[in-house]
């Protein structure tokens, strides 16, 4: 009996977070019901579109790519107490630079690719150097200035698009990258495309680098403790100026990923929210690398699901925003369901088993 | 292609110019003035954004389902004061990071709003058009052409936000409630010693500034426009967050630093209709208010401003 407690005790965080997503779409459920919605019906339509066949289950997983590797780049930020929430600004910004150095260069494809991406990185990390100036050298709290910095990328992108590409045919795009710049598709006819390992290289990069290394050590330690990290000689400041950079830079390479394996150039708001997806993810995956996959994978079926349920049963695709905030509200409270949780697997000898697990 | 440089001028710097600054300010004014309460009371409620954008809604519904734009108005604010409440709930009772419910509460409101008004009119992006607030015109102040231009021909919620400051600064520098509330913020434990309870005042701060900030949602979509759409809160709300920081969470700081930016924003409207978009794009002058806030908090925040205790929970077992 113990035994069990132990397990569910130890694994407290992870059960929690599961209980509180459970919760969460207790409630979306409630609110379809309430507005007149059949919930087990936008069940059955959002199972369908997400992974009811082979492409519906690719669709998804191109999706996952982009919302894992801006899920760690909000984890990275957050793991250093720097609250990125400018992914979306500094992902358009990446795409739109790779997608220019995409159909702008001429490269062989082992150069060209690996450039293109690159801009998207460092055009994204540039932008977040902004918030991270203001952070660092002004105090400005970062939640305000990154959200602030998303309109003026947002309208940049439609500025580019619209007058200064010229555009060939009727949406607003720009021309398409060289073939030499695109990433090569897994399953032809599919949209599932070689992102893939892309982003298994920035979750294991992610996870090397914050678990493994002094510089990872020292972020982590910067987002625990700032004022212990301090007094450890670790220099804050540079740390977190380091964070916001390579969040931007993953949320650009996000970016630039999408515009290589999806799109082909950048299409004007090609982004259905990714970057306030991220944050969700990132939350939701206990801000672990490895955990950011399997919420970007809940997140990333909820995105396709969501467009057939929306077609099929009249459920507004704003639900995805909505279901987005509840989670987030859910993941941010569930420190009380800890209090409740671990009363019951402690039971009434709370301090055996307090001694067991601290054994 | 070519313009003239002092007819632009001209055309910019007009009494008008002072009218629509006034008109772009009120919405920032609301929601900045109760973020002012709430983060004196110590609780920094980044959600604004969101409870406006619910407020916007829930008085185009009042007013559209009613008839009458005063119901929408009442709407709004209890509105504003549900997610006030649920926000308190969390960050305050629960002790969450302030920040992340917050933003939650954001996400929530921008979903939430958008869900509604599609499922109750069918159809995405506008609610039909509803019926507006008065607008009030005092025939004796039209030979005053500033007062004429201020006071004239606006909303009628106008002058009560136009008071606002100087209620705050009653409330919070001559009552005993007000001192409680700042000591709240700056010093919980403290107040917790003398017998008042600190997350009563926090319920209480939090729960009014929502109230006035979906007030100023409200006034987005009844009075400035006489509809609903989807995001049309577009930012202000974190414009209002700015404001509370630049004016240094006192009355008539984050009065003026409301202004100025509603100024900036009634600027670049009037930039766009004057300059050609040739010359200067309209995405630029879009993108000024967002940038010229940054550019204000870059170069003016005071490490001072802000009550001590601000996004720190208040525990009472803790020392």
């Amino acid at each position: 009996m113990l035994g069990i407690r132990k397990f569910f005790l130890k694994r407290q965080p992870v059960f929690i977070t599961i209980i509180a997503i459970v919760l969460a779409f207790f409630v979306v459920g409630l609110i379809l019901a309430a507005t007149g919605r059949n919930p087990f019906n936008a069940v059955y339509y959002f199972a369908r579109g997400a992974f009811g066949n082979v492409m519906n289950t690719t669709d998804t997983i191109s999706r996952v790519i982009p919302l894992t590797i801006a899920g760690i780049a909000f984890l990275v930020g957050a793991q250093s107490s720097v609250f990125n929430v400018g992914i979306e600004g500094q992902l358009l910004l990446g795409a739109m630079a790779s997608a220019i150095v995409g159909y702008i260069v001429k490269l062989p494809f082992y150069l060209h690719l690996p450039l293109m991406l690159l801009a998207g990185a460092l055009v994204g990390g540039l932008y977040g150097l902004i918030p991270a100036w203001l952070k660092t050298r002004r105090k400005v709290n970062e939640i305000l200035s990154t959200i602030m910095l998303n309109y003026p990328a947002t309208y940049l992108t439609h500025f580019l698009v619209l007058k200064v590409i010229p555009i060939e045919g009727v949406v607003p795009a720009t021309p398409f990258i060289e073939d030499s710049a695109r990433l090569p598709l897994l399953i032809p006819g599919s949209q599932l495309h070689a992102g893939v390992f892309i982003m298994i290289l920035v979750v294991i990069f992610a996870y090397y680098l914050l678990y493994k290394t002094s510089l990872g050590y020292e972020m982590r330690a910067v987002g625990y403790n700032r004022v212990a990290a301090r007094f450890h000689g670790i220099p804050v400041e540079k740390r977190m100026n380091f964070a916001f950079f390579l969040s931007g830079a993953l949320a650009g390479l996000a970016g630039a990923v999408e515009v290589a394996g999806v799109h082909y150039r950048f299409l004007d708001q090609f982004s259905p929210g990714y970057g306030f997806d991220s944050i969700t993810v990132a939350l939701v995956g206990l801000l672990n690398p490895f955990g950011v996959i399997i919420s970007a994978t809940l997140f990333g079926a909820l995105k396709t699901g969501i467009l057939e349920m929306s077609v099929y049963s009249g459920i507004p695709r704003q639900l995805t925003t909505l279901i987005n905030g509840i989670v987030v509200l859910f993941v941010a409270a569930k420190d009380i369901l800890g209090g409740w949780y671990a009363r019951i697997f402690r039971g009434k000898n709370t301090y055996e088993a307090e001694k067991e697990i601290s054994q | 292609m070519n313009l003239n440089w002092a007819d632009a001028l001209k055309a910019i710097f007009t009494l008008t110019l002072l009218t629509s600054t006034i008109r772009v300010s009120i919405s920032i004014i609301l929601a900045g003035m109760g973020e002012m309460l709430t983060e004196r009371s110590g609780v920094l409620n980044i959600g604004v954004e969101g409870t406006m954008l619910m407020g916007a809604l829930a008085a185009a519904l009042g007013s559209y389902f009613t008839g009458s734009p005063w119901i929408g108005l009442i709407a709004a604010g209890l509105t504003g004061m549900l997610i006030g409440l649920l926000f308190s709930f969390i960050a305050i009772t629960l002790r969450s990071n302030q920040s992340i419910t917050g933003l939650a509460i954001y996400l929530l409101c921008v979903g939430l709003s958008g869900y509604l008004l599609q499922i109750i009119f069918e159809h995405g992006g506008n609610s039909p058009k509803v019926n507006t607030l008065p607008m009030l015109h005092f025939a004796f102040l039209e030979k005053i052409p500033l007062l004429n231009a201020i006071f004239n021909d606006q909303s009628a919620i106008v002058i009560p936000v136009l008071l606002l400051p100087i209620i705050m600064y009653v409330l919070f520098y001559r009552t005993p409630w007000g001192s409680w509330l700042r000591a709240a913020g700056e010093n919980p434990k403290a107040l917790a010693v003398v017998g008042k309870n600190p997350v009563r005042i926090r319920y209480v701060a939090t729960l009014c500034g929502s109230f006035l900030a979906g007030i100023g949602g409200a006034y987005l979509s009844i009075s400035q426009t006489s509809l609903f759409s989807e995001n049309m809160v577009a930012g202000r709300g974190f414009i209002a967050l700015s404001a509370v920081i630049f004016g240094g969470v006192r009355p008539f700081g984050v009065f003026l630093a409301c202004v100025f930016f509603g100024f900036m924003d009634a600027l670049q409207k009037t930039l766009q209709t004057v300059i050609p978009d040739t010359i200067i794009p309209r995405e630029l002058f879009m993108s000024l208010p967002y940038l010229l806030t940054l550019l204000v908090l870059a170069g003016f925040i005071k490490k001072s401003g802000g009550p001590a205790d601000i996004g720190n929970p208040y525990l009472k077992e803790s020392r």
